[in-house]
Parts: structure tokens; C-alpha cells; sequence
């Protein structure tokens, strides 16, 4: 038993860390729809395995960072940007690595690039569909010439199932084929993803949860 | 007593299902059901994830088709098919089975060839086939055949998933790829790489070294021009 209360012993002082906090979404989701905590941290997985190593990439609207660290984590760094200062003032204390940085400032002014990727999910569809089309805009001219945008949506089928935590949902509903459509405006390949919940597969269906194009090769 | 229907089929008004053209697999089809049948899926199953990402309303090649097994996904929402191998029976039997205007195939060595202007090309279960010394003039065979906007889709067994084929596998698979060089062979030619692994029927974004399978996509050729 000593044995093993020593081997433990050394486990816990490797895993030791200081403690992470979370913002008030986040502990929202846990507390209500833990599924969700799972649903965003997968999406921002495929993210990141998108856009792959080496990698210089923005998130935006990125809450408390945790989105952002596993960007930062798989593709070597990213810079999580946001309007909320309390968000951003936990993100900035839970993550200081020197691959991960925040940045509290209104998404019409993104920070200067060019940058390898871009991720934005469940942004869109909180915006007008022509605020979304001018934040398309945006994310194109942050992009280097071979950069790729991640672009996420809940699917507009998918809003009458979600029960409402602590913010409203989406106003401006996307189907697949809008997705693509409008991605398409900005980006000559367009690759379409969907998800049932954590599961990201190819194409799209009615009956998928989320919704991710993959943006490459940017028109502008 | 409670009356049983009558099965569709039993019932006398009933027609027999409308017969469609019956099929007989190659040999290399039909050696793999009868030797380990769930190939079937794990196979088809890499198909959908090429059609799914690149093939509606394209002009689709694919290089090293065998038998054309991959053709009705592949085509199911193309524009247009071209099969492409040099395995003369093979190409016969895809010639039969999936006969259709908006399907051909071509008997022929593919390496250094040009069949036309695709939007995409499709490549599965044939790099490892290829020497490596042959690597450049394959993806220069894919590249020549795509147009400037197109898209290339390139599958592999794992070099880490050796140990488990079987012993024909073993033998063809004179050079297999790890998920890095994959990559780095299609970064040669291609700006934008996505990796994607496939374990069984279920593609995923996981840990490169425990795939089974790896799957990349390939666009924005290197030689193509460059938004500002």
C-alpha cells in the first residue's frame, strides 16, 4: 500500500498545475448541457487539425480561451480575440504559455495579419446575414494567400432542439447550402463538414447538429 | 383468429422488382468477400469520403480504379467519371458493371499520362503500389490532370498498420506512408493539405499514428496564382 501511495504521490506532483477557470458560458454549459462542453472542444479539435502544425492562427470570438488553447496546443500558436474583458481577462490568466495570446478589442478591427488560419465558430450566426457577409470580408484580408478559414454554424435545424444558456442562440439560421454558398463568395474551395454532436464527418445533412466549411484559397 | 399480411412479395397482385443489369465482380472483388468481406465497407467507405468532399457536379478522375468498385459513389453526383488502371481484366469488368454516358474508363499506365481537365482527382489504395522513386511523377500525373481550381484526394494504409494486412497487401505494399510524409509528398504540390484518418468505415480527424487508413485532401496547386 505504501508502494502505491508513493507512486501516487509522484503523479500528483507531475499532473500538478494551477487551477483553470472558466468564464460564465462555460460553467453554464457544465452545469446545464455538459454535452456542450464536449460538442465545442471537439469542433475546435477539428479545427486545429485542419489547419494542422506550424501554424499561425486567430480565433475569434473565443470566450474564455479554452477553444484557443487546443488551436494553440495542435497548431504551434493562435491569438484568441474577443469583446468581452472579463472573458479575456480569464483567458489571459488561465493560458500563458508563450504559444497562446488574447486580445480584447471589437471584431471590426482584427488584429493585423497575415495569419494561417482563421477559426469562427458559432459567430455567424449571431450576426445579420449581411454583418456576416462583411465578417467573411474581414477574415479574408487577415488571411496569407494560402491561409484556410474554419468557419462554424449550428445548423438551423438542429436551434429548436437547443435549450437557451445563458445567452441567446442563433438569429440568423444557416442551412448547409447557404453556408457553402456564401463561403463560396469568398473562397474559391470550399470544403463542407457537418457534425452529430463531438462527431465531425464530410458533406452535410438535415440532420446534423453543426456545420463547418473549410475555406481555402480566399478570392481576395 | 388475427389474419397475417401477406408479405409484399406474396401477394398475388404483386410484380417481381424490376431487374436491373445483373453484375458479376472481378476477380479481385470477389477474392477479397470471400476472404475477408469487410473490406466491402471499409473500402466504399473511402469513396464516400472523397465523393462527399469533392465530387458534385465535377468532372472526376480517378487514378488506379481496379475494377471501378469506387465508381457509383465516385459518380453518383459527378458531372463526369474517367477510371483510369492498367489492369487490363480489371478495367473490363468496371467497363461491364458500371456502363453509363457519364462513366468511362481507361485501360493504361497512368504515370506521366494526361486523360483531360478534372476537377478532381481520386486516388485510392495505389501510392503504395508506386516505387518511391516514382513519387514526383505521380503527383506531376495528378497534378497535370487537374484544372488550376481542382482538387485531389490521396489514400494510403498506414505504414504503422503493416503488421496487420494480409499477405498479398503485404507484398504490393512496396511503399507505404505515414500521415507526415503523405503530407509532406502532397505539400510539394498543393498549398492546402487536410488529413484525415479512417479506422474501419468511420473517418476522423485522430491521432495519425493509430489510422488505419490516411486520407488527405490537396488544393491550391503551387503553380496556380495567388489572391493578393
Amino acid at each position: 500500500m505504501s508502494d502505491e501511495r508513493s507512486c501516487w504521490s509522484e503523479v500528483t506532483q507531475i499532473m500538478a498545475a494551477d487551477e483553470i477557470r472558466l468564464d460564465r458560458r462555460t460553467s453554464d454549459w457544465f452545469d446545464q448541457t455538459p454535452q456542450r462542453v464536449l460538442n465545442h472542444s471537439s469542433h475546435y479539435k477539428f479545427a486545429a487539425k485542419m489547419l494542422g502544425q506550424g501554424k499561425r492562427v486567430l480565433d475569434l470570438c473565443c470566450r474564455d480561451g479554452l477553444g484557443t488553447w487546443i488551436l494553440a496546443a495542435e497548431c504551434g500558436y493562435a491569438m484568441g480575440v474577443d469583446t468581452d474583458e472579463i472573458a479575456i481577462s480569464i483567458a489571459e490568466s488561465n493560458w500563458t504559455d508563450p504559444r497562446v495570446a488574447f486580445s480584447c478589442r471589437e471584431l471590426a478591427e482584427l488584429p493585423p495579419g497575415p495569419w494561417d488560419g482563421v477559426v469562427c465558430l458559432d459567430v455567424l450566426s449571431r450576426l445579420s446575414p449581411a454583418g456576416a457577409q462583411r465578417f467573411l470580408s474581414r477574415i479574408c484580408q487577415a488571411l496569407a494567400h494560402d491561409g484556410m478559414a474554419i468557419v462554424g454554424v449550428p445548423h438551423v435545424a438542429s436551434q429548436q432542439y437547443v435549450p437557451e444558456v445563458g445567452e441567446p442562440e442563433a438569429a440568423n439560421g444557416y442551412s448547409g447550402e447557404r453556408l457553402e454558398a456564401e463561403m463560396h463568395r469568398h473562397f474559391r474551395h470550399v470544403f463542407m463538414f457537418g457534425a452529430y454532436d463531438e462527431v465531425v464527418q464530410p458533406g452535410f445533412s438535415p440532420r446534423f447538429s453543426d456545420l463547418f466549411a473549410v475555406g481555402c484559397r480566399k478570392l481576395i | 383468429m388475427e389474419k397475417t399480411a401477406l408479405a409484399p412479395s406474396a401477394r398475388p397482385d404483386a410484380r417481381p422488382p424490376e431487374r436491373i443489369n445483373d453484375r458479376s465482380l472481378g476477380r479481385h472483388w470477389s477474392y477479397n468477400l470471400r476472404n475477408d468481406p469487410k473490406r466491402l465497407p471499409f473500402v466504399l467507405a473511402r469513396y464516400k469520403f472523397a465523393a462527399s468532399l469533392a465530387s458534385r457536379g465535377k468532372r472526376v478522375l480517378e487514378l488506379g480504379c481496379s475494377e471501378g468498385i469506387g465508381c457509383p459513389l465516385l459518380a453518383h453526383e459527378a458531372r463526369s467519371y474517367v477510371g483510369v488502371d492498367f489492369d487490363e481484366p480489371a478495367i473490363a469488368t468496371a467497363q461491364e458493371n458500371w456502363a453509363d454516358p457519364r462513366h468511362s474508363f481507361v485501360q493504361a499506365d497512368f504515370l506521366g499520362q494526361s486523360f483531360g481537365c478534372f476537377d478532381t482527382v481520386v486516388s485510392l489504395d495505389v501510392i503504395e503500389h508506386i516505387h518511391v522513386d516514382y513519387e514526383d511523377l505521380f503527383f506531376d500525373t495528378v497534378t497535370r490532370n487537374l484544372d488550376e481550381d481542382g482538387v485531389c484526394i490521396i489514400g494510403t494504409p498506414n505504414v504503422t498498420s503493416a503488421a496487420y494486412a494480409s499477405e498479398a497487401s503485404q507484398r504490393g505494399h512496396i511503399n507505404l506512408y505515414d500521415a507526415d510524409r503523405l503530407a509532406g509528398a502532397m505539400q510539394k504540390v498543393f498549398h492546402n493539405v487536410l488529413r484525415f484518418g479512417i479506422n474501419d468505415e468511420v473517418a476522423h480527424t485522430g491521432y495519425a499514428p493509430m489510422c488505419h487508413y490516411l486520407i488527405q485532401v490537396g488544393c491550391y496547386k503551387r503553380t496556380a496564382g495567388r489572391a493578393s
